[in-house]
């Protein structure tokens, strides 16, 4: 029973540090005002985000990332940020007390959707992940690939050569059998 | 008509002017054709956009450019010898360098008929989107000499081993090594030896310009390195072609 306790206490001291070490880091996060109002597929978006160091001691190999997660019903996912051109993470050797820093986060939207995105931070002195609030964004639809122009092309060059053959080979044989009469 | 004039137009008669010359080009527009349609048809496509899918089909403009390269190349010394008139070509008044500039003619024309019926594929993929205009110029600003340098080495391959089929089976594996970037991805040539290969392989650093311009938008300068590999390769592959063609006797 005794070690029980000692247990349980243990756990909740390790909690609470846990929760202290975490309310050091402390990061913002908002779209660029640059970024287009209503942004559609193929334009790029940048957030930025600022990190700071709220506590009284130096964090050391600081790393921080951007997630990227698809909300809409049934879509539910996360993105690959490869396929987004998107940074997927920063580091910093040491994040001094009071140090505050901005990081940028340009990305290319590729799908459209609705789309939440939130940088989360960690470091070997800080318990638990730290993340930003939480920014969404939709992406309007933009025809890639458009069928109405790539038909015609795609059916008409082949038939162009094609067309083209036949007209050689009827010329041929019109030639032959003029030659032959 | 000059002699080198009159060899290109016999080589590359033989190709844009016959019957025979009608199937490959028929061919030719029938993949493009397809790959386009597949842009469209497949819906796991819809991540690309416009400037993903002309990057994909320059990418296969310049394998079948190469492709076309290689058998001619191939042929280009050996075929004359297998048909056996490899000896009267060599004992006319024709030097040898002007014998290898117009085989390498009759290749450069054909290649630009293959970029001219990309053309409409181009437009018709990538009109509605970013950098099409950028797309045009760097096809065929580093397209035409990644092609012709595999002209100039299936025909080193040619004089060397006096055998087509020789020459066009080695040709062919070597297009596929250096072409193996049109299947992975920058992101699966991240490693340490992917990153050399991208370095000494004027495929990649043709494809890794394609996408810098047309994909991320990068200005002109930041292609010189990748320039230079090709115009490297170029000028490797044209030495040794020479060479190669200096050595033949009738």
């Amino acid at each position: 029973m005794k070690t029980f306790q000692i247990l349980m206490i243990s756990i909740i001291l390790a909690c609470g540090s846990a929760a202290l070490a975490a309310s050091s880091l402390d990061i913002t996060l908002r779209a660029e005002p640059e970024n287009p109002a209503t942004p559609k597929m193929g334009d790029h978006l940048t957030f930025s985000s600022i990190i700071t160091n709220k506590g009284d001691a130096p964090l050391r190999g600081m790393v921080a990332w951007l997630s990227l997660v698809r909300v809409d019903p049934g879509y539910e996912q996360p993105v690959d940020l490869e396929d987004w051109s998107a940074k997927k993470a920063v580091s910093r050797a040491v994040v001094i007390p009071g140090e505050t820093f901005t990081i940028r986060w340009p990305m290319r939207l590729i799908q459209d959707g609705s789309y939440r995105v939130v940088i989360s931070a960690a470091a070997p002195g800080v318990e638990r992940i730290v993340t930003s609030p939480f920014a969404d964004f939709t992406v309007l639809r933009k025809k890639t690939v458009e069928s109405s122009r790539i038909l015609p092309v795609a059916i008409g060059v082949p038939l162009l050569f094609l067309l083209i053959a036949l007209w050689r080979a009827a010329v041929g044989k019109r030639s032959q059998f003029a030659k032959k009469n | 008509m000059t002699p080198v004039i009159s060899i290109i137009n016999k080589e590359s008669g033989e190709l844009v002017r016959s019957g025979r010359g009608l199937v490959w080009l028929t061919a030719i527009a029938l993949v493009l054709s397809g790959f386009s349609l597949l842009l469209v048809g497949n819906t796991e496509l819809s991540l690309l956009d416009n400037a993903q899918a002309v990057y994909m089909m320059m990418g296969t403009v310049t394998a079948l450019g190469c492709l076309l390269a290689v058998a001619l190349g191939s042929d280009a010394v050996a075929g004359e010898r297998e048909r056996g008139t490899l000896i009267p070509l060599l004992v006319t008044p024709l030097s040898k360098d002007m014998i290898l500039t117009g085989k390498m003619g009759g290749l450069a024309v054909s290649w630009l008929i293959i970029y001219l019926i990309s053309l409409p594929y181009l437009w018709a993929v990538g009109s509605s989107g970013q950098n099409l205009l950028p797309a045009v110029i760097y096809l065929a600003l580093l397209g035409t000499p990644v092609v012709l340098g595999f002209g100039f080495y299936a025909l080193i391959l040619s004089a060397r081993m006096a055998s087509v089929r020789s020459a066009l089976a080695t040709s062919l594996i070597t297009l596929i090594f250096l072409g193996a970037p049109l299947v992975l991805g920058p992101g699966l040539r991240q490693s340490q030896i992917g990153k050399i290969f991208d370095m000494v392989n004027p495929f990649a650093a043709a494809l890794n310009s394609f996408d810098s311009v047309v994909i991320d938008s990068q200005p002109p300068g930041d292609q010189a390195f990748r320039l230079a590999i090709v115009l490297i390769w170029l000028i490797l592959t044209a030495w040794g072609a020479r060479r190669a063609m200096r050595s033949l006797q009738p």
